[in-house]
């Protein structure tokens, strides 16, 4: 794979034109906003245990992560 | 992340992270890099669309559609976003400890002393390198934070001054492949000078200026060996203080801080190879393949479409190549 440096200056082993290079564009939403309540989800974690996350915080402070992949 | 874990654990904040990756990658991830947090596997999107930031400039590319827009939220503890983390590029993402501070609502350094002062036991003057433990990798912002402590009953000055008097001011030499962010000013307050009968802006007391900044390629690129292991940064910081009845002597101080450069560990994938720093020991193609299957069952035609679309793409860079 061709290895190219964008306009941000940054570079990725993928041409500029791979979508996964592509930013988040400007006035796109980026979810819930500061003052919301985080909405309630439950997912399994890395050990098959299902995590309803409000639950299990457990009245703790948080931070969530959303992240590509682990993959690649 | 996982080297600030233990911040976290101290700060009392519970650490999530979501991709939609499968149970499987996330479990040998976590081993392998020994994550003491959730990794929690949002497979078919589900959440990651709910919150509204599903990547949808993908389209077309079925392996990747699915991922987000990378960001993070922080929330209180009744479960309100206090701050949130996004950026344009993804490759812009913040260091673990702006969340902590985030969700502490102040900078607490006890975990990371500043790495230059100077002062005396009027004026203490600063500056910390906060995130990473000061060392620095392409994209990742990192914070200079320049702290004053000023004795009772002095302060300092924010921008615009009159003429004669000097206004708080912080500089970090330009460099190639730095980028420095704006200033992050901590609220003021209004001072009226009777004499001059003008409103001035002022500091007191402790003084926090955050100054982010961030390597692009042109100095840490994550795609090919690093022609450096540090550079430096060199501050240049200029104020004045005041009681309120005389000024002392505008005074500059200069700061310079070693800044190491992180070499980064790239899966071993064939799309990574040759151009890597350092590739890592373990084997990331059963996972990709994986990953191609359960992406590539639901719309098998795709795959010819992807792999066109790949082809097309790579000629259109080497042609760039080749005309450069």
């Amino acid at each position: 794979m061709a290895v190219e440096r964008d306009e941000h200056g940054f570079d990725a082993p993928a041409p500029l034109e791979h979508p996964a290079r592509k930013g988040l564009p400007s006035g796109h939403s980026t979810g819930p906003e500061v003052g919301d309540r985080l909405p309630d989800f439950t997912l399994p974690d890395q050990n098959g245990k299902a995590i309803r996350f409000h639950e299990d915080r457990a009245s703790q402070k948080s931070a969530v992560v959303f992240f590509r992949s682990a993959v690649w | 992340m996982r080297d600030a874990y233990s911040k976290f654990q101290a700060a009392g904040i519970r650490l999530y992270a979501i991709s939609y990756d499968d149970q499987e990658v996330l479990s040998e991830f976590s081993n392998r890099q020994g994550i003491p947090y959730s990794l929690l596997s949002d497979i078919d999107s589900d959440v990651i669309r709910e919150f509204g930031i599903l990547n949808d400039q993908i389209e077309g590319d079925p392996l990747m559609m699915g991922i987000p827009f990378p960001g993070t939220y922080v929330t209180d503890e009744d479960g309100m976003v206090v701050a949130k983390f996004f950026h344009d590029s993804y490759k812009k993402r913040d260091s673990p400890e702006f969340l902590i501070d985030a969700a502490l609502g102040r900078i607490d350094f006890q975990d990371e002393p500043p790495q230059a002062s100077t002062g005396d036991e009027e004026i203490g003057l600063s500056a910390t390198i906060r995130g990473g433990k000061g060392s620095l990798r392409q994209g990742i912002l990192r914070q200079l934070i320049v702290r004053f402590e000023l004795a009772e009953g002095l302060h300092i000055y924010g921008d615009p001054v009159p003429e004669g008097m000097i206004a708080t001011s912080i500089e970090i030499a330009p460099q190639p492949g730095l980028v420095v962010l704006d200033t992050v000013e901590p609220p003021s307050r209004p001072l009226h000078l009777k004499e001059m009968d003008i409103e001035l802006q002022v500091w007191s007391g402790t003084v926090d200026f955050v100054i982010p900044f961030y390597p692009t390629g042109e100095m840490a690129s994550e795609t090919r060996p690093l022609d450096m292991a540090a550079t430096s940064l060199e501050i240049k910081v200029r104020y004045q203080a005041c009681n309120d009845e005389t000024c002392l002597l505008p005074r500059t101080e200069n700061f310079e801080i070693e800044l190491p450069l992180d070499v980064i560990d790239v899966p071993a994938l064939s799309l990574h190879m040759g151009h890597g720093q350092r590739e890592a020991e373990y084997d990331g193609m059963p996972h990709m393949r994986r990953l191609l299957l359960r992406k590539f069952k639901r719309k098998p035609v795709s795959i010819f479409r992807f792999l066109g679309k790949t082809l097309l793409r790579e000629i259109a860079a080497l042609r760039r190549r080749l005309s450069a």
